[in-house]
């Protein structure tokens, strides 16, 4: 399975990296190796394989819904870059040609 | 302090012959000097570690039957285990300045042990890496030649419990990020059964197959550490309910008996002849201890690799989606929300975190999950199933912990020769079985380790297969010169 330059640029889009031109040159040509290297696994036959969904074997795990104290506003809000006190500040969402 | 065990130090606590304010002035002093050259740490907690040094002495004094022994001791935390307080950037810029609102779960056992928490260690950013030079940071140096990497991602836990600035401190381990950086440092590291440590404040790199647990310089101040940080946790919903045994109950029970596989990929053509000769005398010396050495097959050791860099990449870039400047870490500002992210990830993550989410986005995206995830999730299950055929016909399993030993910085630049750094610890993941790296010998002055593999929910099988051959030989008595021209 062969990378294309577009493949990159979807990726990065859905990734939403804002990569340079020749960060994604030279991301296309790393991929392409390491997906070269990992094509072996289509030689395995899985047909007799579920998948793993969980490494270990737990079920429903559950506790009482209990209220605890919130972490609060302050302390939530205390690694914002950008908060006013009682919300995180952002820049208008409308605006975006990807999110539209 | 340097060449001490955390059992010789609670010894030592018990008699009067330190306190832990020594411990701790002694411990900052030693970092002081070797740091220079060895850049372990990120933040050094100065204030953190002093009131809890005083703290241990209160407790010291006045409960001394009822204190753990890791009461008054100095540790270090790698930079992904989340502090109150304290910066924790995980070796990332978008992380700079972030001090998390709550301590970790593994963390907080030890702080209420006692422990005395002296700094956060440099790691690979976001714990991806095997050599810890993907740090935004700087690289570390290796404590027995500092031009050469000390493993990684754990790479400043490693080295500075290696150099002698503290008997113990935390790693993850998500493919063997704990286990061969021991393995280059010459120090015992232990990745636990998957669910037997909660992650709980631990910054997310793979969450199928991340682990914490403990470098130290003896097989049972490792078990020791492990039986604290351990057992379920209410916090933390993939984490075990079974109580948990005690690590340190079978620890001299020796191997006399015991069978013991050898898995012949694992010394496949890949490992380099000093550490093939090094793992070969260890069988001898467990032999000689009377255990059975036999042969075994983990016939898909190989595409192992590829199930793992499809799995890992795919679950980083769904736990990294979380940083996108808005709730914590850098921002870079920009009038429209989605530039805000493109333009705060670009500048936030490095080389090797971008090329883990492109890759993890890429095997996830339409039309290509079926193929890479999907198909990478079934022959994680193959993979699985011949762990568990092997454990049918032996107790555990000995091997290599790394296919090489340090190699010098800058040396490997191509991503996929650093991915095969991982190829004898990740199926150990994969499978969510415990293992452990104990040093086994040198070439060329650089140390070899040895790994002990056990089935699910037996890891003090492997401190008893670790143990047994640490105290038969004198690996780990050996120390670099940071060690040994301090104080």
């Amino acid at each position: 399975m062969t990378l294309s330059r577009d493949d990159v640029d979807h990726v990065a889009t859905l990734a939403r990296l804002g990569l340079s031109d020749a960060e994604k040159t030279r991301l296309l040509g790393e991929l392409e190796k390491i997906l070269e290297h990992i094509a072996r696994l289509q030689q395995v036959d899985t047909s007799m394989l579920a998948e793993t969904a969980q490494v270990g074997d737990l079920i429903n795990v559950m506790r009482d819904d209990e209220t605890v104290p919130p972490i609060g506003a302050v302390a939530a809000l205390r690694n914002a870059p950008i908060a006013d006190g009682s919300h995180f500040i952002v820049g208008a969402i409308q605006s975006s040609e990807l999110d539209g | 302090m340097t060449a001490s065990t955390i059992t010789e130090l609670a010894a030592a606590l018990r008699e009067g012959r330190t306190t832990p304010d020594a411990l701790l002035a002694d411990a900052l002093a030693h970092l002081e000097r070797a740091d220079a050259e060895l850049h372990a740490y990120l933040t050094v907690t100065r204030d953190l570690a002093q009131q809890q040094a005083d703290a241990a002495a209160r407790i010291l004094r006045d409960q001394p039957a009822t204190a753990s022994p890791l009461c008054g001791i100095p540790m270090a935390l790698k930079d992904v285990l989340c502090v109150d307080g304290i910066e924790t950037t995980a070796s990332s810029k978008i992380l700079r300045g972030f001090k998390p609102p709550y301590t970790g779960t593994a963390v907080q056992r030890l702080f209420d042990a006692g422990a005395v928490c002296i700094g956060k260690t440099n790691c690979d950013e976001f714990a991806m890496g095997s050599s810890t030079e993907n740090s935004a940071f700087g690289p570390v140096g290796n404590p027995w030649d500092v031009e050469r990497v000390p493993g990684g991602s754990s790479g400043g836990s490693a080295a500075t419990v290696a150099a002698g600035t503290v008997p113990y401190s935390l790693g993850s381990d998500t493919g063997g990020s704990i286990r061969q950086p021991a393995a280059l440092s010459g120090v015992v590291g232990f990745k636990p059964t998957y669910g037997r440590v909660s992650r709980y404040g631990l910054i997310a790199f793979a969450s199928s197959l991340d682990q914490i647990g403990p470098f130290t310089r003896t097989v049972e101040d490792c078990a020791l550490v492990y039986s604290v940080i351990g057992g379920p946790d209410a916090r933390d919903s993939t984490c075990d309910g079974r109580p948990m045994d005690d690590p340190l109950a079978e620890l001299r029970d020796g191997v006399a008996g015991m069978r013991l596989g050898i898995p012949r990929e694992y010394l496949g053509e890949g490992t380099e002849p000093g550490v093939r000769a090094a793992v070969e005398q260890a069988f001898a010396v467990l032999e000689g201890l009377g255990a059975t050495l036999h042969e075994v097959s983990l016939p898909s050791t190989d595409v192992a690799l590829s199930v793992y860099y499809v799995i890992a990449p795919a679950e980083c870039s769904s736990n990294l989606a979380r940083y996108d400047g808005v709730r914590f870490g850098q921002r870079v500002d920009r009038p429209s929300l989605t530039d805000m992210y493109l333009q705060t990830r670009d500048a936030g993550f490095g080389p090797e975190v971008k090329r883990r989410v492109m890759l993890g986005t890429y095997a996830l995206s339409s039309g290509y999950y079926d193929a890479y995830y999907r198909q990478a999730q079934k022959v994680r299950t193959l993979v699985g199933q011949e762990f568990d055929a092997v454990f049918q016909q032996v107790d555990a399993l000995v091997c290599p912990t790394s296919p090489s030993v340090a190699f010098p910085m800058g040396s490997r630049d191509d991503p996929l020769s650093m991915y095969m750094c991982d190829v004898v610890t990740l199926p150990a993941n994969l499978a969510g079985v415990p293992g452990i790296s104990v040093p086994c010998g040198f070439v060329d002055g650089l140390p070899v380790g040895l790994q002990v593999i056990a089935p699910r929910f037996q890891d003090s099988r492997v401190f008893r297969v670790a143990h047994a051959y640490e105290q038969a030989t004198e690996w780990h008595t050996a120390r670099p010169r940071f060690a040994t021209d301090a104080a």
